[in-house]
């Protein structure tokens, strides 16, 4: 489905390095479920110790699955749909200023937050923290890099908070929307088909008609 | 002609106050008075009290960060501890030290960051325009509407950060240190800005600022905060001359060191010199 | 004798595709203080991050006593140079000063006592002594810049760049800073600054090189840099000549980038009309 989406879209291309992004997590799930599912007695084949089960191998499909699932969803979601859109949007239909705020700041935040963490490596790095050698040593980087990374966010949400404060923020009367967006009947069949298709398939679930578990 | 002068723009009465959990005040009995079309400059060593004397002149403390207030803040003979976050915004404006994070991080263009403070108000989109598009003007950024806000010099994202509060048409402004990250040339750009708007519109200015060099050129008068008090405060060029600067912890004027130097050697400054006072006849022409 | 830092025909640029730098060549002898000024975005901070590995040439060299960088660690560098950010939040983690001033020299593998003499010194040199114990938060920005400033110093590294070390800083902290300089070039460190401080730049280096995208358009002593016929080189990267030096023009002396300078050259004039 929501592949389906993604190519009707024809983003399918961009959506690569979404999936790839999951392939340490994938090749965990994987590896650990095929060899270790607790009680599972269906050996595919033993090698010296190792046992791996087909309960562990579907399991593993399954989850999978879902994390393939939820990886391109946020890929289709962060691709299609354009930061101001979707707050503009959120803001027409009424949605508090503060919840349509956190969610652009949050976005918003992304690329900040990266350049941040590049400067912080840059200077421990400077401080003769090792981040080019040994693993173990590297491990020792955790605190010098994190510790950082949070105070300095905590430092910013401040300054920040003041400063929108003044900006009469917390204003009572609902602000001005800038843009009605368009909004065809196409678009809007859409999202009603795929609203049903969530509840449909949530229901399907839940009733086990599907086999999840 | 009138006996009675109009209320001053921003005025502090025998202010004092203390943050959150301590138990020390970090200002005590400040008494200062900003009038229309005044800019006042601010100067004192680190950890004075500078800053704070900023978000309370402001009416932020404690409205946003609380704390105990003694005394009064009047904006236009208002108190500030009587106005809500959104009158405070429209009677005081504040920019900060660093410009990235005080713009919203939300907005894709200028135009829209700009908008933020006008549209928090709710005001008629077309009010919203009008707005965005004067305030732009008056800081010279019309051309950098269409830009990303992320992806401009610290000079100009300054000079954003400027218009988008004076959206809001504040009659005051308040500044804590705003080019102490900024380069020669947006110094200059935001600094020539803040002198065309206490001119052009009348709009009252308290400023924090270590650059002695910049208040000289812009400030009417100087206030030299220590250890949370007044120490000194008059005409700026009075109290900039003034011997006892250095040993508060104060760096004075290029020029005025000059002369103390030349004074202590016995030699004169030639009226000849004047010229290379002015910071823009050294280099010639702008732009 | 090569110099200990030489940067041979250096191009450096972003993945974003910015070029940053371009054909820099630059010599710098042991023992040298030298400042980079220009505007932001000419290149001063991605040099500076060239002479401790952090980035990488894209085309050129950089050699260090004559070696090339290439290839050896930035963790390994560390030890020979030190490099003190401009911002001090992207570095402070500890929850006490004297540990988050410790942590460099740990790394380089300083030993122990060594340790402890090197965080002292440095905190004494910043006037950090008394909040050895202090959590760095509990300290003012301005203070907090002075901390990085001695996490850096106290690494004893033979070359110390400093990243706009002023900023922020009132008239005592910027004398202290001033100070630090002097006593490190008088240890035969080398001082490397970055800074839009014209006068901070005249009157603690000896030598001044002024970028503008990404080349070196001017390298001399504060004198030639800030003589007349500068002054067009310098305005076209928004750079001001200090006040004495716009004065000494005017007064005919020649160029005196210094309050020092200029009055000693008034002085000299008078007695020979005397």
């Amino acid at each position: 489905m929501v592949t389906a989406t993604a190519a009707s879209a024809g983003i399918g291309r961009r959506m690569v390095p979404f999936a790839l992004a999951t392939i340490p997590l994938v090749a965990s799930i994987i590896l650990i479920n095929t060899f270790l599912f607790p009680g599972a007695t269906d050996t595919i084949v033993s090698i010296g110790p190792l046992a791996p089960t087909w309960t562990g191998l579907t399991a593993a499909a399954q989850a999978t699955l879902r994390v393939l699932a939820f990886a391109l969803s946020v890929a289709v979601f962060s691709l299609t749909t354009p930061t101001d859109d979707l707050l503009t949007d959120l803001e027409r239909r009424g949605v508090g200023r503060r919840a349509v705020f956190v969610i652009g700041a949050a976005i918003g935040m992304v690329p900040r937050l990266v350049e941040r963490a590049g400067e912080i490596v840059d200077s421990q790095r400077a401080r003769g923290l090792d981040t080019e050698g040994a693993r173990w040593r590297r491990v020792r980087g955790v605190v010098p890099l994190a510790a950082p990374m949070i105070s300095s966010a905590l430092t910013e949400v401040e300054e920040r908070t003041l400063a929108l404060e003044a900006r009469a923020f917390s204003a009572p009367p609902r602000r001005t929307t800038m843009r009605p967006l368009p909004d065809d009947s196409q678009q809007r069949a859409l999202r009603w088909g795929l609203l049903v298709f969530v509840v449909v398939a949530v229901a399907a679930s839940v009733s086990g008609a599907l086999g999840i578990p | 002609m009138s006996a009675s002068t109009p209320a001053p723009r921003l005025s502090l009465r025998d202010v004092s106050y203390g943050y959150v959990g301590t138990s020390a005040n970090v200002l005590q009995g400040i008494d200062l008075e900003l009038a229309e079309g005044r800019i006042v400059g601010v100067v004192g060593p680190n950890e004075a009290g500078k800053s704070t004397l900023c978000l309370v002149a402001a009416g932020l403390a404690p409205l946003a960060i609380g704390g105990r207030l003694d005394g009064t803040v009047e904006q236009d003979g208002v108190d500030t501890r009587t106005l809500s976050a959104a009158d405070l915004g429209q009677r005081v404006g504040i920019l900060f030290q660093n410009p990235v994070t005080q713009l919203s991080g939300t907005s894709v263009t200028v135009y829209e960051e700009i908008a933020f403070g006008p549209r928090n108000l709710g005001l008629p989109l077309g009010e919203v325009a009008t707005r965005v598009e004067w305030a732009a003007d008056l800081v010279g950024v019309r051309d950098l509407l269409p830009r990303d806000p992320a992806r401009l010099s610290g000079g100009q994202a300054q000079l954003v950060a400027l218009g988008s509060v004076l959206a809001l048409r504040p009659g005051t402004l308040v500044l804590d240190e705003p080019t102490s990250q900024l380069d020669p040339l947006g110094t200059r750009l935001v600094g020539d800005a803040l002198a065309d708007l206490a001119a052009e519109t009348g709009t009252a200015i308290l400023m924090v600022e270590h650059k002695t060099d910049l208040l000289a050129r812009m400030a009417d008068e100087v206030v030299v905060l220590v250890d949370g008090k007044i120490a000194k405060s008059g005409p700026a060029a009075e109290v900039l001359a003034d011997p006892a600067l250095p040993a508060l912890g104060v760096e004075p004027p290029s020029d005025i060191r000059l002369r103390a130097a030349l004074a202590e050697a016995g030699i004169s400054f030639d009226a000849s010199w004047g010229p290379a006072l002015g910071v823009q006849a050294a280099v010639g022409a702008r732009e | 004798m090569t110099a200990e830092i030489v940067v041979e025909n250096v191009s450096f640029v972003y993945p974003d595709g910015t070029h940053a730098l371009a054909d820099v060549d630059l010599q710098i002898p042991r023992g040298h203080r030298i400042a980079i000024v220009g505007q932001n975005g000419s290149g001063k901070s991605t040099l500076v991050r060239h002479f401790n590995g952090l980035l990488r040439p894209t085309t050129g060299r950089i050699l260090l006593d004559g070696l090339d960088t290439v290839g050896v660690h930035v963790a390994h560098l560390a030890s020979r140079v030190g490099l003190a950010f401009q911002n001090p939040d992207r570095q402070i983690f500890a929850g006490r000063v004297k540990a988050e001033v410790a942590f460099g020299p740990r790394n380089i593998g300083m030993a122990q006592v060594e340790v402890e003499q090197a965080v002292y010194a440095a905190l004494e040199a910043v006037g950090l002594t008394g909040q050895a114990d202090t959590n760095p938060y509990d300290l003012g920005y301005s203070r907090r810049k002075l901390l990085a400033l001695a996490s850096v110093l106290a690494m004893r590294t033979p070359i110390v760049l400093l990243d706009e070390p002023t900023t922020g800083q009132d008239a005592r902290g910027v004398a202290r800073v001033q100070k630090i300089v002097s006593d490190l070039a008088d240890t035969g460190r080398t001082v490397i600054g970055i800074s839009h401080d014209m006068r901070f730049v005249a009157e603690s280096f000896e030598r001044v090189v002024v970028m503008r995208a990404g080349r070196i358009i001017l390298d001399g002593t504060p004198s030639e840099v800030f003589a007349r016929e500068s002054w067009d080189a310098l305005a076209s990267t928004y750079l001001e000549p200090p006040l004495p030096a716009r004065i000494g023009v005017r007064a005919g002396v020649g160029s005196t980038p210094t309050d020092a300078l200029l009055v000693e050259a008034l002085s000299q004039r008078k007695v020979a009309a005397s």
